[in-house]
């Protein structure tokens, strides 16, 4: 067989399996270095993410890839944090080293923080996927002002501890009000933490400044992860809660919650800002009936969308029967985002990418956004809001705002 | 400051120190004997309490039971452990024995994952649930019945060091181990035994906490730092110093989250260290050192 003939099968062969005959060498694939924390104690939030991120990059290559780039693929590059900010800052290192040409990543706010100085330093443009604490944008955002950056590679599509904080004391309102009850003492209990500790300080003042009609009578932080919370919550009952409102991880709250129950609080409900811990699968199942009328206000899937039913479906299955939920759902929507903003470039240079980025104005997100998705001056996406959610029948739903609901809150939740 | 919550913050505190007297004990006896520091000690905890986990979802096992049955297997981890591993550095420098131990430590939680996945578990008896309330005190009958197994433990391993043949040969070696070679002593024996009576120890504190605190395959750690604090406090290699330790280091950690913030109550156990440190360098039960 000579040269000849086997370029002739190859072409028949090529044409029989549907590939365009033109024989150019194959779009070069475009490397995303996605790192969560996929080991340590935030790893199961962590694996959601990176499965979020495969499954979305695989339909994006199934669907041709980045079609204004020659069909592009979208090749990813996985990092473990371990949930430690310095190996988040190394293995960032690491991808890029590896020739990532964007970063996503990486679920918990410290570490988030620590990959933001590589982004920036190697000119790497950075969709944080998820990660609540201001800063993270708002420093890089203000240095660019300043003009000691050059450019800003850091833009988030995830509420922000302000956003979660404005949000929830609006839900909390809102739900207190059409439930026909009035709480008025309200304890708010969280992880010290960065994201915990911002999230808190997001509630706090958006209570203040909405001068809403309950109060916050205790504050109670705990060391995280902590060993023991029977002392805390002791502190909290003391302070005669309607209330409790916590901000947990998830083997915080599985110690909360049980002792809430053992020291037999008398609440009219648990109602939390927003944090992992209180709907998870794997939290469910731990936990069972301790969860259920929890209510929190956490960004959440659309399951009003049609595809996002189809992939959770399809997340289920590859999960071992997980939700698609806040984590993997916005881990999904960074490659849409992504692919998105490829497709508008035309190019993968990181100014271009930035570029686009900036113009972003997206709609064909899986999540429950407020507008579609759209950078500002910070780097943030103000239309990225959270939904209240519910334990109901051990299930998480979306129960408020009305738009976005699937089922009636219930609220005081009834006495056991 | 209200009275009730001082009240209860000891007795929580109290309580819950059971299990962490249960768990420095097994790490004080091991050093004591043999001088090495086991940091795989929090991570040899965790697996304690996913057997625990294993017996309790398959097999219907109440951890309350199957405390033994995970101190039993630890026994055998811990065996094979020193056996496979230790006995090749019990003599080199200390840095060797705590880069392998620390391998141990990350083989172990590493195993975890991959067995367990990273969600973290908690194990689910009708016991756990129950509470007693005495006035305005509660009673968390799960701490309670894991302070009664730790003290009752502790008392048969005091025991049996000192009122058996076997135990009083650990205490041999652990005093002077060539004097023990010269009069016949099979120290690789006694070594094995007393790093597996302490893996045991370690196996059943984690069974006995694993329906109050939740644990996944990272946790090992936190259980580790917390081990050493408290084994040093009390003196290295001194069980009574394990044992009042742990209750030290849990009270304080408890009264510390009702009189300063939670968020310091770490701050607070490790200031005690410090505080030990400074005014007793041996810790409140050593021997200062020859």
């Amino acid at each position: 067989m000579d040269r000849r003939t086997i370029l002739k099968a190859a072409g028949a062969g090529a044409a029989v399996a549907g590939f365009p005959v033109v024989l150019r060498a194959q779009p070069k694939s475009f490397k995303i270095g996605v790192v969560h924390p996929v080991t340590g104690p935030l790893a199961e939030p962590g694996q959601a993410c990176r499965l979020g991120a495969q499954m979305a990059a695989e339909a994006i290559n199934a669907a041709g890839g980045i079609k204004s780039l020659g069909g592009m693929k979208l090749e990813l590059l996985v990092g473990d944090t371990q949930t430690k900010p310095d190996v988040g800052r190394a293995e960032a290192e690491r991808v890029v080293n590896q020739g990532a040409q964007m970063l996503v990543g990486s679920f918990d706010s410290g570490s988030t923080a620590a990959m933001v100085p590589v982004a920036q330093q190697r000119r790497i443009p950075f969709l944080v996927d998820i990660a609540a604490a201001d800063p993270i944008t708002a420093n890089v955002a203000k240095s660019v002002k300043e003009g000691q950056q050059k450019v800003q590679y850091v833009y988030r599509n995830f509420p922000t501890g302000s956003q979660f904080g404005r949000k929830a004391v609006q839900y909390f309102t809102e739900i207190f009000k059409a439930a026909g009850v009035s709480p008025k003492r309200v304890v708010l209990m969280y992880c010290n933490d960065l994201f915990g500790q911002n999230q808190a300080r997001g509630f706090q003042a958006a209570q203040k400044a909405a001068k809403a009609p309950w109060e916050i009578v205790d504050v109670i932080p705990w060391p995280e992860p902590p060993s023991d919370l029977s002392t805390e919550v002791s502190r909290a009952k003391a302070a005669r809660p309607d209330v409790i409102s916590p901000i947990t991880r998830p083997a915080s709250a599985q110690l909360l919650l049980p002792e809430i129950r053992k020291q037999r609080v008398e609440i009219l409900g648990i109602v939390g800002p927003g944090s992992p811990g209180l709907y998870e699968a794997g939290q469910l199942a731990a936990l069972k009936e301790d969860l259920e009328y929890v209510l929190t206000s956490v960004p959440w899937a659309n399951f009003k969308n049609r595809k996002t039913v189809a992939v959770a479906d399809e997340y289920r299955k590859r999960s071992g029967g997980k939700t698609f939920d806040t984590n993997s759902g916005y881990s999904y929507d960074a490659m849409l985002i992504i692919a998105d903003v490829l497709e508008r470039a035309r190019s993968t240079d990181p100014d271009a990418i930035v570029g686009a980025l900036k113009q972003t104005n997206f709609t064909d997100g899986l999540m429950q956004y407020g507008g579609p998705v759209v950078f500002n001056e910070l780097g943030d996406n103000p239309n990225a809001v959270p939904t209240m959610i519910q334990i109901l029948g051990q299930k998480p739903v979306a129960v408020w705002p009305r738009e976005a609901a699937v089922q009636k809150f219930v609220f005081p939740r009834p006495r056991a | 400051m209200d009275p009730v919550l001082v009240g209860q913050g000891l007795l929580s505190g109290v309580l819950f120190g059971g299990v962490y007297s249960l768990m420095a004990v097994g790490l004080t006896l091991i050093f004591g004997v043999m001088r090495v520091v086991n940091f795989a000690h929090g991570d040899m905890m965790v697996w304690g309490m996913y057997l625990a986990f294993v017996l309790a979802t398959r097999a219907g096992v109440d951890p309350y039971l199957g405390f033994v049955l995970c101190a039993a297997a630890l026994f055998g981890l811990g065996l094979a452990v020193q056996r496979g591993l230790v006995d090749r550095v019990v003599d080199a420098p200390h840095e060797m024995q705590i880069l392998l131990m620390l391998g141990v430590a990350l083989v172990l939680e590493n195993t975890a994952l991959l067995a367990f996945g990273p969600e973290p578990a908690r194990v689910r008896t009708p016991l756990a649930a129950v509470t007693w309330f005495v006035g305005p005190l509660y009673v968390d009958v799960a701490r309670l019945l894991a302070f009664v197994v730790a003290v009752v433990l502790t008392g048969l391993l005091y025991a049996f060091l000192f009122r058996t043949d076997l135990g009083r040969t650990i205490r041999a070696a652990a005093d002077n181990v060539y004097g023990a070679l010269v009069i016949g002593t099979d120290v690789r024996r006694v070594y094995a035994v007393a790093f597996g009576v302490g893996a045991a120890c370690v196996g059943a504190a984690g069974a006995l906490v694993s329906p109050i605190l939740p644990f996944q395959p990272s946790t090992g750690l936190t259980l580790s730092i917390t081990s050493f604090n408290i084994v040093i406090i009390g003196g290295m290699g001194s069980l009574p110093g394990a044992f009042v330790g742990g209750l030290l280091v849990s009270v304080a950690e408890s009264l510390g989250a009702v009189f300063l913030r939670p968020s310091l109550k770490e701050l607070v156990s490790f200031s005690l260290l410090i505080l030990i440190l400074l005014l007793r360098p041996a810790g409140l039960f050593g021997r200062r050192a020859p």
